[in-house]
């Protein structure tokens, strides 16, 4: 693995009963970059995302994330080693604020246990002091400052998806893994979206590997696109020259996805946006 | 929220702490013993309610534990000799204060054992898995006779620091006129250990574990990939609500005098979930409320029955007072399912008038503009493992 | 030898008897994803209307009237759970707990100290095949067990609701949006469930037993080892976890004077045993499935 490359996938398969959800996928991601993996409904991306965050055990291959083999790697030890992610379907206790769903991707970063929490010994009160400062300004950094306080479940859709990013950024990751972090957004919100995940990138230094729909999206924010199509890599390149594929045109051609939004031309275009 | 209704959450645990340090001065025995059974039963719902409301494991051995703190305490304390039916009984004479250390100790034991089904077992799955403890448990107090004196039970020794009676009446004293006997003692020594347990249950929610816990009630596999390790913290919790329960299981003993084992059944598991579903699942205060709710209910009743003429004479046919309170726990169970899932602190919550609702936060489907990313201040990457030091 | 032959044989009665249990657990489970903690008292339920209706309209109007009365129960809980905000699992089993506290309490008020005849017609009859004894009510238990568990067995797997059941067990969702009614598979899952609990209550309460009396409803809970060790989803787990579970009680009572270092009575804990060992080797028991995690 070369100096520069972050995670490698390598020859990943996946079976549920006889379903192939993932079948021989590679792909390299390199760091500080933001690499897209794209596909058609049922292409095998979520898939992919929970063997890479280990809550799916390939069959065969391997994936290699900083030098160590993440696949038979519990999720939280994985979590740990610096790769955080941000559920599609928005996983947050509804009942809790969102400093405390913040707080709880510190978990790795922390060390407070049930009786030092209990007891409020010093070490538990001022490491709680400490993180809490820094997750308010992760918080400040995804506009969330004004409802700190507040129970996840009241929030609006927008705002708890934003919640979902800023947890996953809260635990400080060196490999950002966000399934469709857009999806059910407004143009408006999308593209502010857009504009967070690239600061993160750029400002904090993290390497983004995305699942998205929105091509204009995807085509703005990439650097690199990983196309599956049941199970297969079909693709791999820059958003231009994987929008020019045959291959990937047909797949989408193919399926009920917005293939307009693949051309360059729009990807051009919108990128100016961000 | 106003700096006045700030004032009253802070004065009101202040005046009901010293309300509860002057009821042994004016309360009769009969409401002593009871509240102690309400203290004693609200710490073991505080535990209970760690596991099945924060961390979304039912379980139905909490009879288990509380009867393995029970027991273990008389073991440690007791001394040997004859027990009832012909039994030799054994016993380690132990400093009961030891003892009753030691038998909490032993019920988070008990609850580690357990772990391996415990930290793996999901949620409903635990809840029937954890009936075998209460089998097995009821198995070992009738045929484990050496220790747990079999069908008869076992006295409990008084709990004691350096002759000084705690929950005894030796050596005599008298405060203000008033002479402190048994149950004015237990009612303080119960008092300390649910104050202590309940603000250790509220600060654990509180910080880090707590969080970990409800998220993976939430969402378990979340949990895990959000850095939180599931086995451990599912058999943490576990282990964590047995000890409660042993605790629980000391000081009801302290109030029985004498353990048997028929008390520890599945019928006691059944009140203590009802305790944590009718107070408040997840909430503290609500296990505190439910277990006042669930073991006040019969002794009131049947402490009244003369004036409620609608109930039957115990032994009867008729719907006497036990019977009449575990009609009224099921259906509490049921309604409060259905009707309102907070249970009794949720009731409270809505009388009391409503905080301000957050601006806009109730803006479903309503994003206000986009924000402007360039007026908010830079993030620099921090590195907390290196910056904690 | 004769020995062994004759606790095989009570083993494979009794265990089908905690097959049907099991199995009116596994189904209400499957079509609604509801833990039926209240499986017991509907047992109960059965076993009492056919005790008191049986002097005057005799034990096969009485075992039908029994059936029908323990169905009414089932969907009475039924409509009162889909009342209920939300549909966490966890708090609709809890439901069915506070229903079961309801209906055993009622129902041991009501049978008090009596031992309730079920007046069958099979009395304490027994036959002697090969050498070994054994009740006419068990054989009479087993031929219908075989034949309701085989029928079950078809109807999941040919029937339209046997299909739409096992769609909605699946993924319900998916279920809904191909059309399929989850709450007529809902409501026939929990009317066999009841029929076969109020089925199960007559033959555990006929000989060997004495009759119904007020811990009858504890019955069902022996079935939980059985539905755990198959599986809470599995109906072939249902059958095989509850004849396992027989042939240990009866194997473990059986031999209770060699085994009595285990303490009086172990042939009730044994399940329980077996279950924990199962679990610490299979969280899911030997046929449920694993539960298909969707993040």
């Amino acid at each position: 693995m070369s100096e520069d490359t972050i995670l490698r996938v390598d020859g990943v398969t996946v079976r549920f009963g006889g379903v192939t959800a993932l079948d021989g996928v590679s792909f390299e991601v390199a760091r500080g970059s933001v690499h897209a993996v794209i596909g058609p409904n049922g292409a095998g991306k979520s898939s992919c995302f929970n063997v890479l965050s280990g809550v799916y055990r390939p069959v065969a291959g391997s994936v290699r994330y900083a030098g160590r083999e993440l696949v038979g790697t519990a999720p939280h030890r994985i979590a740990a080693l610096g790769v955080a992610r941000a559920f599609q379907n928005l996983a947050l206790a509804g009942d809790q604020s969102v400093a405390e769903n913040l707080m709880v991707a510190r978990h790795h970063l922390t060390r407070a246990g049930f009786v030092a929490t209990g007891l409020r010994l010093r070490s538990a009160r001022n490491e709680e002091r400490r993180h809490r400062e820094r997750v308010r300004e992760i918080a400040g950094f995804f506009e969330l400052g004004d409802r700190w306080d507040v129970p996840v479940g009241l929030l609006s859709y927008g705002e708890r998806k934003r919640v979902e990013l800023a947890r996953a950024l809260a635990a400080e990751p060196e490999l950002l893994l966000l399934d469709e972090p857009v999806a059910g957004m407004n143009h408006h919100e999308s593209w502010a979206m857009a504009r967070q995940i690239r600061r993160a990138r750029d400002e904090l230094g993290v390497t983004v590997l995305l699942i998205e729909h929105d091509m204009p999206m995807v085509m703005a924010l990439a650097d690199r696109v990983t196309v599956l199509d049941f199970g297969r890599r079909i693709a791999d390149g820059t958003p231009a020259e994987v929008s020019a594929d045959p291959e990937v045109i047909r797949a989408y051609l193919g399926s009920d996805e917005p293939a307009s939004g693949a051309a360059p031309s729009d990807g051009t275009t919108t990128a100016e946006h961000v | 929220m106003s700096d006045r209704t700030n004032l009253l959450r802070r004065a009101l645990p202040v005046g009901g702490l010293l309300l509860a340090l002057l009821v042994p001065f004016y309360l009769s025995g009969f409401w002593l013993l009871l509240g102690v059974m309400v203290m004693a039963a609200a710490i073991g719902a505080i535990g209970l309610n760690l596991l099945v409301g924060t961390a979304g494991q039912l379980s139905l051995a909490h009879a288990f534990f509380l009867a393995v703190g029970a027991y273990a305490y008389c073991w440690f304390a007791g001394a040997p000799g004859p027990g009832g039916g012909g039994i030799t009984l054994t016993g380690l004479e132990l400093p009961p204060l030891l003892a009753a250390v030691l038998a909490v100790a032993t019920a988070g034991a008990a609850g580690l054992l357990f772990s391996p089904v415990a930290g793996r077992v999901r949620g409903l799955y635990l809840g029937l898995a954890s009936l075998a403890l209460v089998f097995l448990g009821q198995h070992l107090l009738f045929n484990l006779s050496s220790v747990t004196g079999g069908f008869n039970g076992r006295s409990v020794p008084e709990l004691s620091v350096l002759g000084f009676e705690l929950t005894g009446r030796d050596p005599e004293l008298t405060l203000l006129g008033v002479p402190v006997g048994d149950r004015e003692r237990q009612w303080y020594v119960a008092l300390v250990c649910v104050v202590v347990a309940y603000v250790f249950a509220r600060r654990v929610l509180a910080g880090r574990p707590g969080r970990a816990l409800v998220l993976m009630r939430e969402n378990e596999t979340a949990a895990g990939v959000v850095g939180v390790p599931v086995s451990r913290y599912k058999a943490a919790a576990f282990v964590l609500s047995s000890m409660y329960a042993g605790l629980a299981g000391v000081l009801l003993a302290q109030a029985f005098q004498r353990v048997v084992p028929e008390y520890f059944g599945l019928v006691l598991s059944v009140e203590y979930l009802a305790m944590i579903v009718i107070g408040g699942l997840g909430s503290v205060t609500g296990a505190v409320l439910g277990a006042a709710f669930v073991t006040g209910l019969p002794s009131l009743l049947s402490h009244y029955s003369g004036l409620l003429t609608f109930l039957a004479e115990p032994g009867t046919s008729g719907v006497d007072p036990a019977v009449a309170a575990r009609l009224v726990f099921g259906v509490a169970i049921v309604a409060v399912i259905l009707l309102e899932q907070g249970g009794l602190v949720a009731l409270g919550r809505r009388l009391r008038p409503a905080p301000r609702p957050p601006a806009g936060a109730a803006g479903q489907g309503e994003p206000g503009p986009p924000p402007d990313p360039a007026s908010h201040p830079v993030l620099p990457p921090q590195d907390m493992t290196t910056a904690s030091s | 030898m004769t020995r062994l032959l004759e606790l095989l044989a009570v083993g494979l009665s009794l265990g089908m008897l905690y097959a049907l249990i099991a199995m009116g657990f596994v189904i209400i489970y499957k079509g609604t994803r509801v833990v039926n903690f209240a499986q017991g008292s509907l047992l109960a339920l059965g076993a009492y209307a056919v005790a008191r209706i049986a002097p005057s309209a005799g034990f096969w109007a009485a075992a039908a009237a029994g059936i029908v009365i323990t169905v009414a129960g089932a969907l009475l809980i039924r409509f009162l759970l889909a009342r209920a905000r939300g549909h966490d699992h966890m708090a609709l089993a809890i439901a069915t707990i506070g229903v079961d506290v309801v209906l055993t309490t009622e129902l041991t008020r009501r049978i008090g100290p009596d031992v309730l005849s079920m007046l069958d017609p099979w009395g304490a009859a027994t036959v002697r095949l090969g050498g070994v004894t054994v009740p006419q009510a068990r054989i009479a238990a087993m031929a219908v067990a075989v034949v309701v568990l085989g029928l079950l067995l078809a109807l999941f797997r040919y029937t339209g609701w046997g299909v739409a059941m096992r769609a909605a067990s699946a993924d319900a969702e998916a279920a809904s949006l191909m059309g399929i009614r989850l709450g007529r598979v809902a409501t026939v899952s929990w009317m066999i469930g009841g029929a076969l609990a109020a089925g199960a209550g007559v033959f555990m309460s006929t000989f060997p037993s004495a009759g119904l009396d007020s811990h009858s409803s504890t019955i069902a809970l022996a079935a939980i080892p059985a539905i755990i060790l198959g599986g809470l989803d599995s109906t072939h787990g249902a059958i095989v976890g509850g004849v396992t579970v027989g042939m240990a009680k009866a194997l473990t009572a059986g031999y209770g004077s060699e085994l009595g270092f285990l303490g009086a009575g172990f042939g009730d804990v044994m399940p329980y045993v077996l279950m924990v060992a199962v679990l610490m080797w299979r969280p899911s028991g030997l046929f449920g499935t694993r539960e298909f995690i969707r993040v």
